[in-house]
């Protein structure tokens, strides 16, 4: 009978253990809070909330109106793709989603996003269709992030249709989700491998006939056109597809696993996530590789990863994660202040130097010429890749001032013709804009 | 003193302490109440002693008093203020429970009638308030739910009758006769319970596979039974298997509560921070939702470790009783309490489908409180060897 009541006593404690599991379950480890059935969810919206603001303190969301009645509001159209929006029936993206908990206790999320230079390029990409990304070179920073089209977060609720009808998919964050060929815009890194390996030097002299052929197959110039003996710098500023499509074949799947030390074919780690693009596992064919070495073939890459790539090959051959909260302050707790991370050396100092001085080539005399005024000292690449029946993509990346380079910039136009004539202009004027903004604190400090 | 007395006592003082804060800041006339809870623990902790019973289990059920006070003072202090009768009523219960041989052999024919009658008079003159309880009203101002009674008396009679004669045709028909009156009163919660610890006791004293498979699979049908005849059950089964797709009926309760216990994670929003007032029955059935919304994981955690050691308070104090027929009595008792609160807590974690009960000491209800410490009376009697 003892014995009896000691089982019954362990009966009961063991179903006390499972109802315990369950407590486990529900109170930690289910995640319940934002269910659309969750009153609590929606209480949410009825509370004042911390703001957000950009790398100056300029506010870039804040919560207006009375109590019960508040609103949030948003500095610019296009940052919606950045800071996210937040809406008692649409609910929450990006960082409003992303520091819900922190904006809930009042807490302030500092950006590193520059507000006058968000509007630049804002007002620079409307009415095109397309990604335009700046970053700060040393340390990975995102001053301006802008998808076109875009959604406005203060006036959602009356074009929430027009926004969901709309077929150029203004919810679609091109930086980060958008995925391109990139055309010439890989060339930099090709000449970069090509040099590291020392396949080739900057001045050695090729004939460029406008054609090269492998395996039977052609691959020609842009335009057809033969631009006859140029270096191998020459080759970078005059984007030669000839040149780059004979080193790519010599590099073979040396290449490729450069172009995965660039960080392109993996999810970039930060706050808005993003696609991964595509890098092969290796190239079967020389016909394969020398399309690689001119950015078509299977590659694909996102605005940002191209604008990372930039960046890194201003902050010599250095690659930073990319990011977009610096600090999180007040609401009594702790202030958390984000330190930049290095995602390790992608090029050596001296061949990054290298591919710098055949960027600014290109400014100078090559097909990113007369885009900018030449105290801009603008390092820079042009691509133009194809993309069937509507067009090419106008591809632009860029640094500027080319010794100690202060931004670097990715633009894409969707369909928008020659790199050249529909994306150069637009980085350049963003680097200008982004010069003048730093050379004028520059003077107040 | 002994040190586990002491730590009572500072316990109980701080509830007492918690109390009063609430009310100062609140400012409320009912300050004297949760003061008045406490004396009254100590008084009846006092008298237990000197009845040479062991009153252990009498510091936990004061501490589960307390905190369901307090609870219920921050839902609504109308219901903490009736709640406080209902104790002192229940404090009465326990005395009487703890000082007169209810469970003497003599009396076991008269529980079993008892129960039965208080069902047949719940059924032809009972009203409905809340759903599917019978409430009987008494002289047009008492009114209490029969049923929290007649399943103890039940238990004392079909106990006695398991310890003297195994299974006969009389218990089994009290048995069934039992079932089928709480079916008709589509009242099921207190049907599964009584029949689990039917089930648990018959096993203890006579154990095989043949018989446990039978049982199952009688319950079973019967469950199957009741879930084809009764719609609202099917609502309820389906509410437990997919909320989602009954958010306007019985699903909502099931998701309220486990969003509550969401939303406390591990230590909390707070005592008054949480949404208590969207969880239907909030002060009855899923006070425990409310518990954890404000006092998390680690307040849950508490609660259930009282109740643990509640459970191993009543399980040796059943080691030392040397008469068979009063030990599967108090194992009754025990488990009584013990599946109520499994039966609710699991149905809460949507571990089970809900079925309805109070959480046993804790919940808002005169009845179910008096009715809960008058059987806690009779267990902790079981502790000194008399009838």
């Amino acid at each position: 009978m003892n014995g009896q009541m000691r089982r019954w006593f362990l009966g009961t404690a063991a179903c006390y253990v499972i109802i315990l599991g369950g407590l486990l379950y529900w109170h930690l480890a289910a995640d319940l809070g934002t269910h659309s059935a969750n009153p609590r969810y929606y209480r949410v919206f009825s509370e004042p909330r911390g703001t957000i603001v950009d790398r100056r303190g300029e506010p870039l969301a804040v919560t207006l109106g009375e109590e019960e009645n508040f609103r949030r509001s948003y500095a610019a159209a296009s940052l919606t793709h950045v800071v996210g929006y937040f809406h008692p029936r649409y609910g929450m993206t990006a960082l409003e989603r992303i520091y819900h908990e922190e904006l809930l206790v009042g807490r302030t999320v500092q950006t590193t996003i520059d507000l006058e230079l968000q509007l630049k390029v804002e007002s620079l990409m409307e009415g095109r269709i397309g990604a335009a990304v700046a970053l700060s070179p040393a340390t990975g920073e995102v001053l301006a992030l802008v998808s076109s089209p875009w959604i406005d977060g203060n006036v959602l609720a009356e074009r929430w249709s027009e926004y969901s009808e709309d077929g150029r998919s203004p919810f679609l964050n091109r930086v980060t989700q958008g995925q391109y060929p990139p055309g010439s815009v890989i060339k930099p890194i090709v000449y970069g491998t090509a040099l590291e390996r020392e396949l080739t030097s900057p001045d050695q002299i090729w004939n460029d006939q406008g054609v090269f052929r492998v395996d039977g197959r052609t691959v020609q110039n842009f335009g057809g056109r033969s631009l006859g003996a140029i270096t191998t710098e020459e080759a970078l500023a005059l984007s030669s597809n000839t040149v780059f499509a004979e080193l790519a074949v010599e590099l073979g799947d040396d290449l490729l696993s450069v172009l995965r030390r660039f960080a392109l074919g993996s999810e970039p780690l930060w706050e808005l996530g993003g696609q991964s693009g595509f890098v092969p596992q290796r190239a079967y064919s020389d016909h394969n590789k020398a399309l690689l070495g001119i950015g078509q073939g299977e590659l694909l890459v996102t605005p940002l990863q191209m604008g990372m790539v930039a960046a890194a090959l201003a902050n010599r051959g250095v690659l930073m994660q990319p990011y977009l909260v610096q600090e999180l302050r007040g609401g009594f707790r702790l202030r958390q202040i984000t330190r930049p991370v290095e995602l390790g050396q992608v090029l050596s100092e001296s061949v990054a130097a290298q591919v710098r001085d055949a960027m600014v080539l290109t400014a100078r005399s090559g097909t990113a010429q007369g885009v900018c005024s030449d105290e801009v000292q603008l390092a820079a690449k042009t691509g133009t890749a194809q993309a069937g029946a509507k067009g090419d993509h106008a591809w632009f990346i860029g640094f500027a001032p080319s010794p100690m380079p202060q931004i670097a910039v990715a633009v894409l136009v969707e369909h928008g013709g020659t790199g050249s004539a529909a994306a150069a202009p637009i980085g350049a004027a963003i680097i200008e804009e982004a010069l003048k903004i730093w050379n004028r604190e520059k003077g107040i400090r | 003193m002994r040190p586990l007395y002491r730590a009572w006592l500072y316990f109980v003082a701080w509830l007492g302490g918690m109390a009063l804060w609430l009310f100062y800041n609140k400012g409320t006339a009912l300050w004297w109440q949760p003061l008045a809870i406490c004396a009254i623990c100590v008084a009846l902790f006092i008298v237990t002693e000197r009845r040479g019973c062991p009153p252990g289990g009498l510091q936990l059920v004061s501490v589960l008093v307390l905190l369901g006070w307090v609870f219920l003072f921050r839902l609504d202090s109308g219901w903490a203020a009736r709640q406080f009768w209902g104790f002192v009523v229940g404090a009465g219960a326990y005395l009487l429970g703890l000082l007169l041989p209810w469970l003497h052999p003599r009396f076991g024919q008269l529980a079993a009638v008892a129960a039965l009658t208080l069902l047949v008079l719940a059924l032809v003159f009972g009203t409905r308030i809340s759903g599917a309880r019978a409430w009987l009203t008494v002289f047009d101002t008492f009114t209490f739910q029969p049923v929290e009674f007649a399943r103890i008396l039940l238990i004392i009679y079909l106990g006695g009758e398991l310890a003297q004669n195994r299974l006969n045709v009389k218990s089994a028909a009290v048995l069934g006769l039992f079932l089928l009156l709480l079916a008709l009163q589509t009242d099921l919660g207190p049907a599964l319970l009584v029949f689990l610890v039917f089930s648990a006791l018959y096993f203890t004293i006579s154990f095989s596979w043949l018989k446990l498979v039978l049982f199952l699979g009688l319950g079973t049908a019967a469950a199957a039974a009741a879930v084809w005849k009764f719609p609202h059950l099917r609502t309820r089964l389906l509410a437990w298997l997919t909320p989602w797709d009954f958010l306007d009926s019985k699903g909502y309760q099931v998701l309220q509560g486990i969003f509550a216990l969401n939303a406390g994670g591990l230590v909390g929003r707070g005592m008054g921070e949480g949404m208590a007032d969207v969880i239907p029955a909030a002060h009855t059935d899923y006070i425990l939702a409310v518990i954890g919304e404000e006092f998390g994981l680690l307040g849950t955690f508490a609660l259930l470790l009282v109740y643990v050691g509640l459970a191993f308070w009543a399980f040796r104090l059943l080691l030392e009783v040397g008469d068979g027929r009063l030990r599967l009595i108090g194992l009754g008792f025990t488990l009584l309490l013990h599946v109520q609160v499994l039966l609710v807590v699991g149905g809460i974690l949507r571990l089970i489908p809900f079925t309805g009960m109070t959480l046993p000491f804790v919940s808002y209800g005169s009845s179910s409180l008096t009715a809960q410490l008058w059987m806690f009376g009779m267990l902790t009697r079981l502790g000194r060897e008399q009838l």
